[in-house]
């Protein structure tokens, strides 16, 4: 967008016209360099941004992959949890015969560990989740401020450039409305030539 | 005889007797100025009949697809001049001796006047003439005007608008006439005479430049609009006229080009062109331009991440900075961009559409010129020309003289409306700066940190998110961490064997176990059950992919996931090494030990209290009459808890009615609550 005004006083400042006509050469100019310290301080402005708003969204986005990792994992324990768990309460309500109760003993020996480990997992998960969540809070107040500043600043400069420019034209203020009648005569004058057609 | 100097009076000359010469050219003088006056006062009656009755009353019908306007064209101007003229003219008696001056002093102060008025509705004229054919060939429309025109003015047995319409256009040209003959009349020892003389060569004038106008307008008219037709359209435009016609035109061309012929430089024109050329490329650009910012802002409108949901309104900044996109959004950015394009953009492509004709004559000057050349040429040879020949090079040097007079007028006013455009750009920017500042500003206000200094702000920002970064990068990597190492699973006794094997070999920090059932899925890969023991002989592929890992089972060698295997150290009990295989002849309590680093698989040692029941938990054979065989899940009498010197890895066992020693760690110690032991088999 930025580039995009550039272009405008650039072209302009490029068009033979300025050779013609000194005066315009002079404002175009003074327009042209407007324009580009405005591009300067924009990328002043984007830099600031991309530092304290975009870096930091994506360091805070990359804890993400980790978290929902952790999450599957607790997940998969959770599937040996009920598996093994759903196997020792089969061997339970088996008859009480000797291969069962091995059968049995075996199966609860592996359950313990699997039961342990879901245990940990989701206690870990339990406790840091919230408090991850709750981090974004303080972690992106400095982005907000920042976004606030950073328009400020790069409006204040873009105040007193085009404010300096405007103190270089002759023309007062006009309303908006005195400069569409204005705009209009003129059409209107331009109209009325032969060479122009009257539709 | 008296001069009689007396009043004309409407009547017959006989009442008065026939005049003298002198008196009779007195006479006609006077006749003809009574005629100016009278026709006058006629003529401004019919064309306010005209203008005033005919329109309204034809207004008031409110005829469908009537263009009044155009039809009337600027017919009340020419009233008003005639008004005025009459008005004047209508001061001063007539008998009056200075009459003949004040009248020559009237038409000469008015010329201008009279000039531009007449010389617009001539132009018109011929407009009119086409839409009231037009309209009269609607029935409805032609009844309606039969029926208004009779209804005003029954008297003049007029049946059409064109009737009334064309007295304007008859009446300037009547001046030149009146004055004529009142100048013919008049001696030229009049006082009065020069001026009235002057009068009549400024009349002419005026019709000439009346006809002129005219003459230039209709060429513009003809030549300005660029026509689009469709290449049928051109194609039966071709015959044999129009070829010649372009033919000359090309040959005309080339021998410019080749150098043959002079081109007709016109310094003065080529300077307006080349003007004209720079200011529409300019115009072009700029309103490309603007337009193409117009779409990047409005692209960068349609984000709105102001308005996600983020669930943090208690905190100061965000709500401060949400409020602030808003109002933003939705006040000061759309004024700003209602700013831009009804007063920068919109004039610009206004102005634009403004530039196509008056190329299109340049266009067909130069065409025009082509022929000129060449009927100048032919002119300058034979001296005569024909009469189409004429017309063409009239043509020529109407567009030519056309062009020269408007362009710099064009020129000058296209220029200033795009230094206008611009010089608006920059107040709106102005403008557009200030109001958002004026509202970020207050909101900075709100912020805890407002106070700091631009630089101080950054420098404590940034600070604040490499310090941060690092808390995240601590975060990620407690979700990373295993929590546990993979929990051992129970060795069978082939695992055991295994191990026992692998042990010999391979390190024990090599021991690794699968975690779950592995299907190998390509060449080399080995397939694994769960619980498998492996050595690990090489932590990546021969590709150097680190999640496939070289490993040994069994005597057979192959690639298995990496993730699926677990490195193998029980936690547990103290050692109690599997049961090596034992040399018959030696002794119950000497076992090798194989490894002594390896702890022993996770069996429970055992406890036989009252309430808890011995199963043999693996099959095993007996290899000496001390020993005896056990099938798995076979509940034992535990008799002893070691052998006879001593050594706890060996239990003596009775069961079923044998008894024997067997492995400790084969038996498995089962809690089997509510079972007396009253009920344990024996």
């Amino acid at each position: 967008m930025s580039k995009a005004a550039v272009k405008i006083s650039s072209d302009l400042l490029s068009n033979p016209l300025c050779e013609q006509d000194p005066q315009f050469l002079k404002s175009m100019t003074a327009l042209d360099t407007a324009m580009r310290r405005m591009d300067a301080f924009n990328q002043e402005k984007v830099n600031q941004i991309q530092k304290t708003v975009i870096e930091p969204l994506k360091k805070f986005s990359s804890v993400f992959p980790s978290l929902n990792m952790a999450v599957k994992r607790r997940e998969q324990t959770l599937q040996d949890y009920k598996r093994l768990q759903s196997k020792v309460e089969k061997y339970e309500e088996k008859e009480k015969t000797g291969p069962t109760m091995v059968k049995l003993h075996q199966a609860r020996e592996e359950l313990r560990p699997v039961r342990e480990d879901f245990e940990a997992k989701n206690k870990q998960l339990l406790e840091e989740m919230p408090k991850f969540y709750h981090s974004r809070i303080d972690y992106f107040q400095p982005s907000f401020e920042a976004l606030i500043r950073a328009q400020v600043a790069y409006f204040t400069e873009m105040h007193k450039i085009f404010g300096e420019l405007t103190e270089q034209i002759d023309q007062p203020g006009l309303t908006d409305e005195q400069r569409e009648r204005d705009n209009e005569a003129r059409l209107s004058e331009l109209k009325a030539l032969s060479i122009v057609a009257d539709d | 005889m008296e001069p009689i100097y007396c009043t004309v009076l409407p009547g017959s000359p006989d009442e008065l007797g026939v005049p003298p010469e002198a008196d009779k050219t007195k006479h006609k003088q006077s006749l003809a100025i009574e005629e100016l006056l009278s026709t006058e006062r006629g003529y401004l009656n019919m064309i306010q009949l005209c203008a005033v009755d005919i329109r309204n009353r034809l207004k008031q019908k409110q005829l469908p697809d009537f263009d009044l306007e155009g039809l009337f064209a600027n017919i009340d101007d020419v009233i008003d001049v005639s008004s005025k003229l009459l008005y004047q003219l209508e001061l001063m008696d007539t008998e009056n001796p200075q009459y003949l001056q004040a009248l020559s002093d009237t038409f000469l102060s008015m010329r201008s006047e009279l000039e531009n008025t007449y010389k617009e509705y001539c132009a018109s004229y011929s407009n009119i003439l086409i839409l009231e054919a037009r309209y009269r060939e609607r029935e409805e429309l032609d009844k309606a005007i039969q029926e208004t025109i009779t209804s005003t003015a029954p008297h003049t047995n007029a049946t059409n608008l064109s009737f009334f319409l064309v007295m304007p256009v008859q009446r300037i040209a009547r001046y030149q006439l009146l004055l004529q003959t009142i100048l013919k009349n008049t001696e030229p020892s009049h006082p009065a005479y020069r001026s009235l003389q002057a009068t009549v060569d400024s009349t002419v004038a005026l019709n000439s430049n009346i006809n002129e106008y005219k003459r230039l307008k209709e060429v513009a008219d003809k030549y300005n609009k660029p026509e689009n037709l469709t290449l049928m359209d051109k194609i039966y435009r071709i015959n044999t006229h129009s070829i010649a016609k372009k033919t000359a035109r090309l040959s005309q061309m080339l021998k410019h080009e080749a150098g043959f012929l002079p081109k007709t430089e016109d310094k003065e024109f080529d300077a307006l062109e080349e003007y004209f050329l720079a200011l529409e490329r300019g115009v072009a650009d700029l309103q490309d331009n603007v337009s193409t910012f117009v779409k990047h802002f409005e692209e960068f409108l349609s984000r709105r991440p102001h308005e996600c949901e983020l669930d943090i309104e208690t905190e100061v900044a965000f709500r401060n900075y949400k409020e602030l996109s808003a109002i933003l959004h939705k006040h000061i950015y759309p004024k700003y961009m209602h700013r831009l394009k009804s007063l920068v953009l919109q004039p610009l492509c206004s102005l634009q559409e403004l530039f196509a004709c008056p190329q299109n004559m340049i266009r067909k000057r130069l065409h025009k010129l082509l022929d000129f050349e060449k009927i100048e040429e032919k002119r300058r040879e034979t001296g005569s020309i024909t009469y189409e020949e004429q017309e063409a090079a009239n043509t020529y040097q109407a567009i030519n003289t056309l062009l020269l007079t408007e362009m710099p007028k064009f020129n000058g006013m296209a220029t200033q409306l795009l230094i206008r455009a611009m010089e608006t750009f920059i107040f709106i920017q102005r403008d557009f700066a200030a109001d958002v500042n004026h509202i970020a500003s207050g909101y900075l206000q709100h912020l805890p940190h407002n106070k700091l200094p631009d630089y101080t702000f950054w420098s404590w920002a940034e600070g604040m998110f490499l310090k941060e970064a690092k808390s995240l990068q601590q975060i990620s990597q407690t979700f990373e961490a295993e929590l546990n190492p993979h929990f051992i699973l129970p060795l069978t006794p082939s695992s055991q064997r295994r191990l026992s094997e692998l042990t010999k070999r391979y390190k024990s920090e090599q021991i690794y176990q699968a975690s779950s059932d592995i299907k190998g899925g390509r060449d080399m890969d080995l397939s694994l059950s769960r619980g498998e023991l492996v050595a690990v002989i090489q932590e990546m592929d021969t590709k150097g992919d680190k999640r496939r890992w070289l490993v040994e089972a069994g005597g057979n060698r192959g690639y298995v996931p990496a993730s699926r295997i677990n490195p193998y150290h029980p936690t547990g009990q103290t050692a109690s090494p599997s049961p090596a295989i034992v040399d018959e002849a030696s002794k119950r309590h000497s076992v090798v030990v194989v490894s002594p680093a390896i702890e022993s698989p996770v069996l429970p040692s055992l406890q036989v209290q009252e309430d808890y029941e011995v199963f043999a938990a693996y099959d095993f054979s007996a290899r000496s009459i001390h020993e005896v065989s056990l099938r798995a899940g076979e509940l034992v009498t535990v008799l002893e808890h070691h052998d006879r010197q001593g050594n706890p890895q060996w239990t003596l066992v009775e069961v079923q009615g044998q008894k024997g020693y067997v492995p400790s760690n084969y038996l498995m110690v089962v809690p089997v609550p509510g079972i007396s032991a009253s009920s344990r088999k024996t």
